[in-house]
């Protein structure tokens, strides 16, 4: 996992989740973990992607707009989250599959909250026995 | 009082005159002009929904998710064994194993908002909406709220001098036995439909599929044979399943022109347009 706080660098091999993708999921690699640890800039509660904007600052101490996208409401909803789960200018440390091209982008993992609440997202299945 | 009586003769003269120029014109305007073609009922006409025809052997309506229990391949059509493609849609699927190896994405077009349509619409990872008449089947997927009609009340594909081709293309269905077979044709030959990862769809697409209700009618069943005489030889085989929803109704789900602006992913340089 690489942690932007600190710039340390591992590698985990995350199973693929199918999710509630509008696009294409090989702009992801899901053989890295990126720890983002920043400050809400902005969530969108919305389909066919929720996002959050997440200002990080980097080993020199420079913020970084990060940009994290999740799965729709439907399967957030369903994992214990609400449209005001998080807010502009929560402390948050967000766990992502960064693209492949280095930008400063990645597909939600986890967030966990100031509180030391831990958030997920449910895989993107409706109609079967685990999807409920 | 004579010069006036003279002016309004002259005056009426000229209107006769007008008046039979004009009428010769619309004369000439509707002999040139065919008749447009005879209206048939719609499917939604209450005197077509209550004919007389023989019950249908299931009704599917419900909402529908994807079996993607298999893995991921619930993202496309695309079956494991890709026929043998035409020269032009090889080289889009050589580009796109090409891009796989770089770490890109090739021409992901349903990523920039345009239509996924018929095929892969069926099989994107949300669930679909079908509500079953006598003389239709309306299909809405959540993914981009798009519709899909497969009619059955006996019409035939559009003239093709007149359809309007689409990413959905038309069905037209059948009942076989406890089969409902559909045909679909007149698509588009729009270059950002797609039937896989690199491989084009063209105008002469069709898809027959035949669907089936199993499992005590909480699965379906759909046996595609796609031709594609632009874009591969033969026919490309395929069956996928569906499961029923019932703890789920779908919602407004749009590709607005703002969305790519906050997933940086669409718009990333592992993208080869």
């Amino acid at each position: 996992m690489k942690s932007v706080l600190f710039g340390a660098v591992a590698v985990a091999l995350a199973c693929a989740v199918p999710v509630l993708a509008h696009h294409s999921p090989a702009a992801f690699d899901r053989s890295k973990e990126v720890k983002l640890v920043g400050t809400v800039k902005d969530f969108r509660w919305q389909n066919p992607h929720t996002w959050i904007e997440v200002l990080v600052p980097d080993e020199k101490g420079k913020e970084v707009l990060w940009g994290v996208e999740l799965t729709s409401p439907t399967y957030l909803i369903r994992a214990g989250w609400k449209s005001n789960t998080i807010k502009p200018g929560d402390k948050v440390t967000v766990v992502v599959n960064p693209v492949r091209s280095g930008e400063p982008a990645g597909i939600f993992r986890s967030l966990t909250l100031a509180d030391g609440r831990v958030l997920t997202e449910r895989p993107a299945r409706l109609g079967t026995p685990d999807s409920k | 009082m004579i010069r006036s009586a003279s002016r309004r003769v002259a005056g009426a003269l000229v209107l006769v005159a007008g008046l039979a120029i004009g009428a010769a014109q619309l004369a000439a305007q509707s002999q040139a002009q065919p008749a447009p073609p005879e209206s048939p009922l719609s499917a939604l006409a209450p005197a077509n929904i209550s004919k007389s025809r023989p019950a249908a052997p299931f009704n599917l309506t419900g909402n529908w998710f994807i079996d993607n229990s298999p893995g991921i391949q619930g993202w496309l059509f695309g079956p494991a064994t890709i026929p043998k493609l035409k020269p032009e849609a090889q080289e889009h699927r050589d580009a796109y194993l090409q891009a796989i190896k770089e770490g890109k994405v090739y021409r992901d077009d349903i990523g920039q908002c345009w239509p996924a349509g018929v095929p892969i619409i069926m099989t994107r990872v949300w669930p679909i909406a079908m509500i079953q008449l006598p003389t239709a089947i309306y299909m809405i997927s959540e993914f981009m709220n798009s519709m899909r009609v497969v009619y059955l009340d006996g019409r035939s594909h559009t003239d093709p001098d007149i359809v309007v081709r689409t990413f959905n293309g038309e069905s037209v269905g059948r009942w076989e036995g406890d089969t409902l077979v559909v045909e679909t044709k007149n698509f588009t030959n729009d270059p950002h439909h797609w039937v896989d990862q690199g491989v084009p769809a063209s105008d002469e697409l069709r898809i027959m599929e035949r669907i089936r209700m199993i499992n005590n009618g909480q699965t379906l069943e759909i046996a595609m044979t796609l031709t594609d005489s632009k874009n591969w030889e033969g026919e490309w085989k395929g069956v996928r399943r569906w499961n029923r929803v019932n703890d789920h109704d779908i919602g407004e789900v749009e590709c607005l022109p703002d969305l790519n602006e906050h997933l940086q992913s669409t718009s990333s340089k592992v993208h080869v347009r």
